[in-house]
């Protein structure tokens, strides 16, 4: 059977095909979609799936089911894995009866923000074997492979997709009507294997980490088929992840014979194959994205058995280190390793004038999104306390919060990593800086790493006001729920949590609950916060109106009185609501603003209009 | 052989919608598929863009130049698509402005007609102008904009309809079924009776 599938929706149907009764996870672009995929398939499948609280977690939740002997995967994007890696690390020496897949997305090109981050990297510092899946049929079949590798030696085995797999969809092969047996788990107590309560157990889990990185390339080099190798030409190209596609493309496009290895275990490497590879070539050009992981192996190898090799890549400069590879970048190192023109030469003049005219699209908040009330009350409070905009460090966060930093706000200063606005926020005081300073965090991110960093600044009594955008989603990466997301009880899976009750039991003592809606009531607590000597918590609490629109909440539109209207635009220049519009015409010369059927029913805009034109839509019932 | 399909337009417009049905459409005529969608800030009014190739290709991006057909749902749009485009290929361009929020009281700064058209022209290629906002309007579903578009490109490029219609109706909800043969029927229609510059 074939159906199109995305990377992320291969990975799903490979965790079915394989059985799997443990899948956890923390969203993060670009690895959400695995788990969104088989949310509503768990049922019926009866395995647990379910979005954890963050990436650490997540991991123990499916270690610790591996240690039962379940097969169990967790799913996050490159920077869960910094999270996760304290727990990895010990997890990964200890090993386990049952089976577990770490799987990982990166993201060269940044499709989602955050840092260009080569997870590769994890594998050797985890001692982990890594499986990097070039296209969608991979991402099922290394599934597959990654959990059969992962029982056969008895830890955890990474697999590893970039955000152009993850993204991007083909027909793929698949099997159904799987059915499996599931064993009873069990758990043997052996403190030597999962505890490292002494030395002498430390250093033979390590040994045996090791030992199982060997057993792994043997597995991979005897029985599977994960690594492919062509050999024509003399010139040969070792290629990994994504980029093997365009190469290929380039191959059938320019009637090319070269040579090529393709990568698909790309830690531990195997010597003997790239050995022998390297022997039959006399000139190789490294491509893979990112970091020269690869290519520092290769230039090893080749100083270790002194064959005279050119070789090219990042290293030379004939490819980047940074972004994603288009075909167009292939195609030219390429034209410089095979030192020949491939096609005919295109003019770019025509691009380059396309490019001039091109409209900027600045992203702003959703319509109807409460974090526009925050901030516009935020930029008020600063002002009426005779501050200027300029003195007032706001501290941002990964999220829909961070959309603050955009025009008309210009609110955020800086982003680092989930839940640091607030740790950050600390030192910036702690460095002598006396003027209030705010940090901004949403929801989701409060409950995956901001807790600690609260306590802390309530512990040393630092001064700070912290704004927890409560839109009751992990918004950003496709509405996921957390632990306060509102009224999940139709699936009885989970328990709400509340913040509140958090937040007091950290030991704030400024507590402040406020409806972002409600632009004076927020202007009043957020000069209120600012002004108070010590660590205050502002919950501005309204859910995403996205996700609200989606439980067909309805709020009373508004309109604009064309007769009061005098055109000043400051309604548009101050919220920049997507439901806006503004134009001139014959009749009015000053132009007439417009709130088109997008409108959610916030009002804020309501509050800042001068001449009081905005109103709402009578009710018609 | 291959067919290169670049989409593009903004979030809201049912861009991505579009590819997905013909990249099923790929599916279902038993040819291989890639299909890319560009999922950035969309939903807040940013760009949005697909890649669909169908046929023997390997990467899941058009290489530059190489897109046979480019459907670009908002004018100024187009031009982000022109480095993908092939000369001599065929655009199916909708002519519907939206204004970014920081341009809407300075209209005058948003590109000119005649300089995009000039452009395409540049690249001789297949041009046809549709006003499927209004077309939508008419028929009393404003929505219909991209499935107007679905209608023109199967006239126009000769997708077998009867596959299409089948596949259209598998990915729009049970209840506007109708509503989206209307607006497809008025795609084709409207291509037939169109001059294809």
């Amino acid at each position: 059977m074939k159906k199109l599938m995305t990377g992320n929706e291969a990975i799903a149907e490979g965790i079915i095909e394989s059985g799997a009764e443990v899948v956890s996870g923390y969203p993060g672009t670009p690895s959400t979609e695995v788990i969104i995929n088989l949310l509503p398939k768990a049922k019926d499948l009866k395995i647990r799936v379910d979005w954890d609280i963050n990436e650490k977690v997540a991991l123990e939740i499916a270690a610790g089911a591996a240690w039962a002997g379940k097969k169990a995967i967790v799913t996050m994007k490159m920077s869960g894995v910094n999270v996760a890696a304290d727990s990895l690390c010990s997890i990964a020496c200890s090993g386990f009866t049952g089976s577990m897949v770490v799987y990982v997305a990166d993201d060269p090109g940044t499709a989602a923000g955050m840092t260009e981050q080569d997870s590769r990297y994890y594998a050797k510092l985890m001692i982990m074997p890594m499986l990097d899946a070039s296209n969608q049929q991979e991402a099922l079949d290394f599934t597959k492979n990654a959990f059969n590798i992962s029982k056969k030696i008895g830890g955890p085995v990474f697999l590893r997709l970039t955000s152009e797999v993850a993204h991007a969809a083909s027909d793929v092969q698949f099997e159904e009507n799987i059915s499996k047996d599931k064993d009873n788990p069990f758990f043997k107590r052996d403190v030597a294997k999962y505890s490292k309560a002494k030395a002498s157990f430390c250093m033979n889990q390590h040994q045996e980490a090791l030992n199982r990185l060997e057993k792994a390339r043997n597995t991979v080099d005897s029985e599977l088929k994960i690594d492919k190798v062509h050999y024509g030409e003399k010139s040969g190209v070792i290629v990994s992840g994504s980029p093997w596609m365009n190469l290929q493309e380039a191959i059938s496009e320019y009637n090319l014979d070269i040579s090529w290895l393709k990568l698909g275990m790309i830690y531990p490497f195997s010597q003997d194959k790239i050995k022998s590879f390297l022997d039959k070539i006399d000139k190789v050009l490294i491509i893979e994205e990112l970091d020269p992981f690869i290519e520092e192996e290769i230039i090893k190898i080749i100083g270790q058995y002194g064959k005279k090799i050119k070789v090219m890549g990042k290293l030379d400069h004939t490819l980047p280190k940074v972004g994603n590879y288009s075909f167009d970048m292939i195609k030219k190192a390429l034209e410089a390793f095979l030192e020949k023109k491939l096609g005919s030469k295109i003019s770019h003049e025509i691009v380059e004038e396309a490019k001039n005219l091109e409209v900027s699209r600045p992203s702003s908040f959703c319509t109807g999104c409460p974090h526009r009330g925050t901030y516009y009350a935020l930029n008020q409070a600063i002002k009426q306390l005779k501050y200027k905009k300029e003195d007032i460090i706001v501290s941002g966060d990964i999220g829909c919060n961070f959309l603050g930093a955009n025009p008309p706000f210009n609110s955020c200063w800086s982003e680092v990593a989930m839940g640091a606005s607030i740790g950050m926020a600390q030192g910036l005081k702690l460095a002598g800086i006396e003027k209030p300073i705010v940090a901004t965090l949403g929801d989701g991110t409060f409950f995956h790493s901001g807790i600690a960093p609260l306590i802390n600044a309530v512990y040393h009594n630092i001064p700070l006001t912290i704004i927890i955008l409560d839109n009751g989603w992990t918004a950003q990466t496709g509405f996921e729920d957390n632990p306060g997301t509102i009224d999940l009880k139709k699936d009885e899976r989970s328990k709400k949590v509340e913040l509140m009750d958090i937040i007091k039991a950290c030991g704030v003592k400024n507590i402040f609950l406020t409806d972002p809606y409600q632009y004076k009531d927020t202007l009043e607590v957020l000069i209120e916060a600012l002004k108070y000597n010590g660590v205050s918590v502002v919950i501005a609490r309204r859910e995403c109106s996205l996700q609200a629109n989606k439980r067909k909440v309805s709020l009373p539109k508004y309109t604009v009185n064309i007769k009061k209207c005098i055109g000043c635009r400051k309604c548009i220049k101050e919220l920049a609501c997507p439901a806006m519009s503004f134009s001139f015409s014959k009749e009015n010369k000053k132009g007439v603003m417009q709130i088109t059927s997008a409108c959610f029913g916030c009002g804020l805009c309501k509050n800042i209009c001068p001449t009081g034109a905005i109103e709402v839509i009578a009710d018609e019932d | 052989m291959k067919t290169d399909f670049y989409f593009v337009g903004l979030g809201g417009q049912g861009i991505i919608k579009l590819s997905e049905i013909i990249a099923h459409y790929g599916m279902e005529i038993g040819e291989k598929v890639k299909f890319y969608k560009e999922v950035g800030l969309a939903q807040r009014g940013g760009s949005a863009h697909g890649e669909v190739r169908i046929g023997d290709v390997f990467g899941s991006r058009i290489p530059p130049f190489s897109a046979d057909v480019m459907i670009g749902m908002e004018f100024s749009e187009t031009l982000k698509a022109i480095e993908f485009l092939k000369p001599g290929g065929v655009v199916i361009l909708n002519d519907h402005k939206i204004y970014p929020i920081d341009m809407m009281s300075e209209t005058e700064k948003y590109p000119k007609d005649e300089d995009i058209i000039n452009l395409l022209n540049r690249q001789k290629v297949k041009l046809i102008q549709i006003k499927a906002a209004e077309i939508a309007e008419e028929i009393k579903f404003p929505k219909a904009e991209n499935i107007i578009l679905l209608g023109v490109l199967a006239e126009i490029i000769s997708l077998d309809k009867v596959v299409l219609i089948k596949v259209l109706k598998q990915h729009v909800p049970g209840r506007f079924i109708e509503q989206n043969l209307i607006a497809f029927d008025k795609g084709v229609d409207i291509a037939k009776n169109s001059v294809v510059k």
